[in-house]
């Protein structure tokens, strides 16, 4: 496990220098102008970026209101008892409700369960597992679909908390087998 | 479903901040108006004519607990400043210290400014000071307290929405960068070559998509940044994908299967080398998790695909398919 884990690191480390100095030079061996294809490309990135931003600003501040309105320590009382019974802890269902909403809220959440459980305790290697393994949902459809201008979702939204919802109770049972 | 989902998150904001702000009016929560008894001592002795002078505030524990009805414990002691003036006496607790709950609310609210809490103060005798070194009883009221979560909302709308900007304008480097090399690599037709070697991969996943389509060369770019980790490069790639699949797409605002399959991927987040903010928050302990995570984040994969399979044969989805109308090779109805 150890190995594969550090070849994947090493790997990782040549991917961008890959990317960034084998495109242009392989343009280069091909006869592309890499210079003027590169600026045409580029011009897009602000384009790209200005056009998120009203995909970005609907969903953040919708999320922004919902966290400062409390209504999440009603959420949180109100699933504990149903999440109970597939074995979910009540400790780790802040992050899980998190998670997809917020990149940052839910990076917060880990430092205050290690502040609070202490690095080694289960909780706080669910809620990591649970971080590492799942992305923010919201703003991944906000950037995404935004970028193109797609404003109806269809069933993106449904499939992304599905797969959310089953890494949260994976994270868990996983987390306690290995070290429970 | 995100309209039912966006308008929730607004509405129920409003409904839950307005009934914790109901319930803290209706127990009085804040003590509105209502002298907070406290002792002050003079450190450097009690000077009546001083516009402004140190005073240290001296809280009991138990009276504190009993007057705001919580079961904080406060500090014994609090910095501040005495400011005498015609209108009477304020006191100004120092600026950045901590709080206990429900003052630091009180705090935050406070049209004071400076971040300082500041209350007048009342009941205090100023001739049985004496050198200020004896505490002194008196009692503090504060400012009117209400509509805490109201004004939390309200407030939390405006950041977020600077935030947002703020985060999208903050790709706009690494969008150019990476979106200029992927110019070169079409122009030099690396895009195709990966098209032709990722296809019996991808094909099954995006069946909609034309075999020698640019799409799946962005997609494998996308899929590799992700697994490697290095989310900086995957929005990029990620967001040329969505380009290249939007010119399959013959509505132009309706998400098409393969751009929901796309998004499933990547919301799943396939990634072998643990996330760097991860890294820093965990430090080491991380290895431990590494094969947690890899487990977690494969099996979520596989139910996300399964999901954007499944969830696009049920009929009212399926009624919503951009291309289900006019399937490829036919001229439509």
């Amino acid at each position: 496990m150890e190995a594969i884990r550090s070849l994947i690191s090493l790997l990782a480390y040549f991917v961008i220098p890959v990317i960034v100095v084998g495109f242009p030079l392989y343009g280069l061996i091909r006869r592309v102008p890499v210079y003027e294809k590169f600026v045409e490309g580029a011009t897009e990135g602000f384009r790209v970026a200005v056009r998120i931003i009203p995909y970005l600003v609907a969903i953040l501040f919708a999320i922004g209101m919902f966290r400062a309105s409390g209504a999440m320590d009603f959420l949180v009382a109100g699933l504990d008892p149903l999440l109970a019974l597939v074995g979910f802890p009540g400790e780790v269902l802040p992050m899980a409700i998190m998670r997809p909403l917020t990149g940052s809220g839910s990076a917060g959440l880990v430092v205050d369960m290690i502040n609070e459980y202490g690095q080694d305790s289960l909780f706080v290697k669910m809620a990591a597992t649970m971080f590492g393994s799942t992305e923010t949902t919201f703003y991944v459809i906000a950037v995404y679909f935004g970028a193109v201008n797609i404003r109806r979702t269809r069933h993106a939204v449904a499939v992304g908390l599905t797969a959310d919802l089953a890494a949260m109770l994976i994270a868990v049972w996983i987390v306690r087998f290995l070290f429970a | 479903m995100l309209n039912y989902i966006w308008a929730g998150l607004v509405v129920t904001s409003f409904v839950f901040a307005l009934g914790y702000d109901l319930h803290d009016l209706a127990t009085d929560a804040y003590r509105n108006g209502t002298p907070l008894p406290v002792e002050v001592v003079f450190p450097e002795g009690y000077d009546a004519d001083a516009s402004e002078q140190p005073v240290r505030v001296l809280v009991d524990g138990a009276g504190y607990r009993t007057f705001y009805g919580t079961d904080i414990e406060p500090a014994t002691t609090y910095d501040g400043a005495l400011l005498s003036s015609e209108a009477g006496r304020q006191l100004r607790l120092a600026g950045a210290g901590a709080l206990p709950e429900p003052l630091a609310t009180i705090r935050g609210v406070s049209q004071s400014g400076e971040g300082e809490l500041q209350g007048t103060l009342t009941g205090f005798d100023a001739g049985s000071v004496g050198d200020g070194a004896v505490p002194v009883p008196a009692a503090l009221v504060f400012e009117r307290v209400r509509f805490v979560r109201m004004n939390a909302i309200s407030a939390a709308a405006i950041d977020f929405a600077e935030t947002a900007a703020e985060i999208s304008l903050g790709l706009i480097g690494v969008l150019a960068l990476f979106l200029g090399l992927l110019k070169i690599a079409e122009a030099a037709g690396i895009i195709y070559a990966l098209v032709r070697f990722v296809r019996p991969i991808l094909r099954p996943l995006f069946p909609e998509v034309p075999e020698d389509h640019p799409a799946l060369g962005m997609i494998a770019l996308n899929l590799t940044a992700n697994v490697f980790g290095l989310g900086n490069a995957a929005t990029p790639f990620g967001i040329r994908a969505m380009e290249e699949l939007q010119t399959l797409n013959p509505s132009k605002e309706t998400a098409t299967n393969p751009m929901v399959m796309l998004l499933a991927i990547n919301t799943a987040s396939v990634q072998l080398v643990p996330p760097v903010l991860l890294l820093a928050l965990m430090g080491l302990q991380i290895n431990q998790l590494i094969f947690a995570i890899i487990i977690t984040t494969g099996l979520s994969l596989v139910i996300a695909v399964t999901a954007a399979k499944l969830y696009g044969r049920l009929p009212g989805v399926r009624a919503s398919d951009p291309g289900h109308a006019t399937p490829a090779g036919t001229t439509g109805d």
